[in-house]
């Protein structure tokens, strides 16, 4: 199937309502659309979670394993990352056609997530130095494909590490430097991610005229030519940038994209992560009360 | 399965050498603010470039920058393999480190970094080439990375030889694409950092320029630093930008001069 395409006509009216401020569907420039954000809906994983922004919809279930170390950071645990978007997601993803945005949003996403500026004390990870550590393994689906899907995924990423638990371990020293260690399975004893609240957050510009705009719906997404995505963390500081698009961008516009990004990602670290600590905190009341915790279904996010 | 070639053992590591691990990692920058090499912050390695390499393609280009060094066949335009109309133009853009280029052994099939840098390329150049005046016809750009001294120096070499074997191979464009890298640290900027500087640092940034038209097409920032930083790497990337589009230019008049002056 071919790729979306979009008539001059429909062109010309998006770029002159991103010029007045007044989108097709009524937004600004710079609002968000409606989102929806729901974690430890999958019982198999150790931490799960799913967004959906606008209509575009996307699951990340996390699992923690026991794997070797790298040899080149024998001390520290690590992360893989993989994102695929389901055939089913859009039109031209079927067969081999989505490889090439699969590859691309795994490795923004490993570039984000992967290394010091993640922010995760993989330190913690380590089980016995030298041998043993936990690898944690980020899987994000995307199953249905309306626009921004970079934003969506790294914020459904965050909420499901947030919701990830990594069982306790014991270490038992046999002497002679061997090691032999076992994993609790209590399931109250398992410990969130070292280092979460520092993970970094991404905000995707996307050029359309002279002007910028967050989170574009498909056809908005086909009149932009340069995208500018932007990794901020909750301190203000630039975790990665990147650009997309095969357009060009004036030296001093990108500045100002850049300025732009890192300040609208405050806000938006703050209400999400408070939001996810205020749903733990019934999610754990109910608990301890016995009363049973209403999830809200699959298609309860379907406007 | 790569089932073209005799495969080795599924996992081999390089050896750890014993010298290598008792001696002190040198320092990155000394007290008279000079680099390991005896660059100063702002200085890029010098720069090789030369055209006419491959004699078979339309154009090619042959860079290197310090130990770095680069590739760059282009061939085109040429018929589009699958039939069917198309009013542009397409780039294709093919990157691919030698296997023995970098420190650790490269796979000989394309891995998921390589794709991405293919795909950066692409991103990188497509502003500049003229293709709505190529319709139905493909711009194949191959480049092959010979030797690895830090990730992206070696990005950036691609971009400049392929903007160089682009215009000599005689394919319009709207501007030459310069592209510069530096490796960030806490409060300072390095301009066009080794393999060594890269390791150690917080962070690297590569950006592509097109200095006449004043447009950036391409920027790739990695690892964590203040917002002001990065202003400030933008900046000096541009201005390296510039510096090394003067190199392109003369590199391309030479040879013109070879060709003419017969």
């Amino acid at each position: 199937m071919p790729i979306p395409v979009i008539s001059p006509a429909e062109k010309s009216y998006i770029e002159q309502g991103v010029e007045t401020d007044c989108r097709a569907d009524g937004r600004g420039r710079l609002e968000y659309r409606h989102l929806v954000l729901e974690t430890g809906l999958l019982s198999q994983a150790s931490g799960s979670a799913r967004c959906r922004l606008g209509n575009s919809d996307v699951l990340v279930g996390i699992k923690v394993e026991i794997g070797e170390i790298e040899q080149d950071q024998p001390n520290q645990g690590r992360i893989s990352c993989n994102v695929e978007c389901s055939p089913s997601a859009s039109q031209q993803f079927e067969g081999r056609g989505a490889d090439d945005l699969n590859n691309t949003l795994t490795l923004a996403l490993e570039r984000l997530l992967s290394g010091p500026q993640s922010g995760l004390d993989l330190d913690k990870l380590c089980i016995i130095p030298g041998q043993q550590c936990w690898v944690i393994h980020i899987d994000a689906m995307v199953m249905d494909c309306a626009g921004n899907l970079f934003d969506c995924i790294v914020m459904t990423t965050r909420a499901a590490l947030f919701n990830t638990r990594i069982p306790k371990t014991e270490i038992q020293d046999l002497g002679d430097g061997e090691f032999e260690f076992e994993v609790m399975d209590d399931v109250e004893d398992a410990e969130a991610i070292a280092g979460w609240e520092n993970l970094p957050m991404s905000v995707t510009l996307y050029k359309i005229g002279e002007r910028y705009i967050l989170d574009p719906t498909i056809l908005e997404e086909l009149c932009s030519q340069v995208t500018l995505t932007v990794g901020v963390n909750k301190t203000g500081q630039v975790c990665g940038v990147q650009k997309g698009g095969s357009g060009s961008v004036d030296p001093s516009l990108l500045t100002e994209m850049i300025q732009t990004a890192t300040t609208l990602a405050g806000p938006l670290i703050q209400q999400l992560d408070a939001k996810l600590a205020e749903e733990e905190k019934n999610v754990l009341d109910k608990r301890r009360k016995g009363e049973p915790v209403q999830k809200l279904g699959f298609f309860a996010a379907v406007i | 399965m790569d089932r073209k070639r005799v495969n080795g053992p599924e996992l081999s590591v390089p050896p750890i050498f014993k010298k290598s691990m008792d001696v002190e990692p040198t320092v990155l920058v000394n007290q008279n603010k000079k680099r390991a090499d005896q660059r100063g912050l702002d200085d890029i390695r010098p720069i090789y470039l030369k055209t006419g390499l491959v004699t078979q393609a339309n154009g090619s280009a042959y860079i290197e920058i310090g130990n770095t060094k680069a590739v760059c066949a282009v061939y085109g335009p040429r018929q589009l393999k699958k039939a069917g109309f198309s009013r542009n133009g397409t780039l294709n853009c093919e990157f691919k480190f030698s296997t023995f280029s970098c420190t650790k052994r490269r796979n000989n099939m394309r891995d998921p970094q390589e794709k991405e840098f293919s795909q950066i390329l692409v991103q990188a150049l497509a502003p500049a080439v003229r293709l709505e005046l190529l319709p139905k016809s493909a711009i194949d750009v191959y480049v092959n990375i010979l030797e690895n001294d830090g990730t992206s120096s070696c990005l950036s070499a691609a971009i400049i030889a392929s903007s160089v074997a682009l215009a000599d191979a005689g394919i319009e464009m709207w501007d030459q694409v310069t592209a510069c890298s530096a490796v960030l640290s806490e409060d300072q900027v390095l301009m066009d950092g080794t393999e060594d500087e890269e390791k150690r640092q917080t962070g690297a940034i590569i950006l592509s320029y097109m200095p006449s038209l004043n447009e950036v097409t391409h920027i790739l920032q990695s690892g964590k630093s203040e917002t002001a930083l990065t202003t400030q790497a933008v900046e000096q990337c541009i201005d390296g930008c510039s510096k090394i589009s003067s190199v392109m230019a003369t590199a391309l008049l030479q040879s013109l001069d070879k060709s003419s002056g017969l």
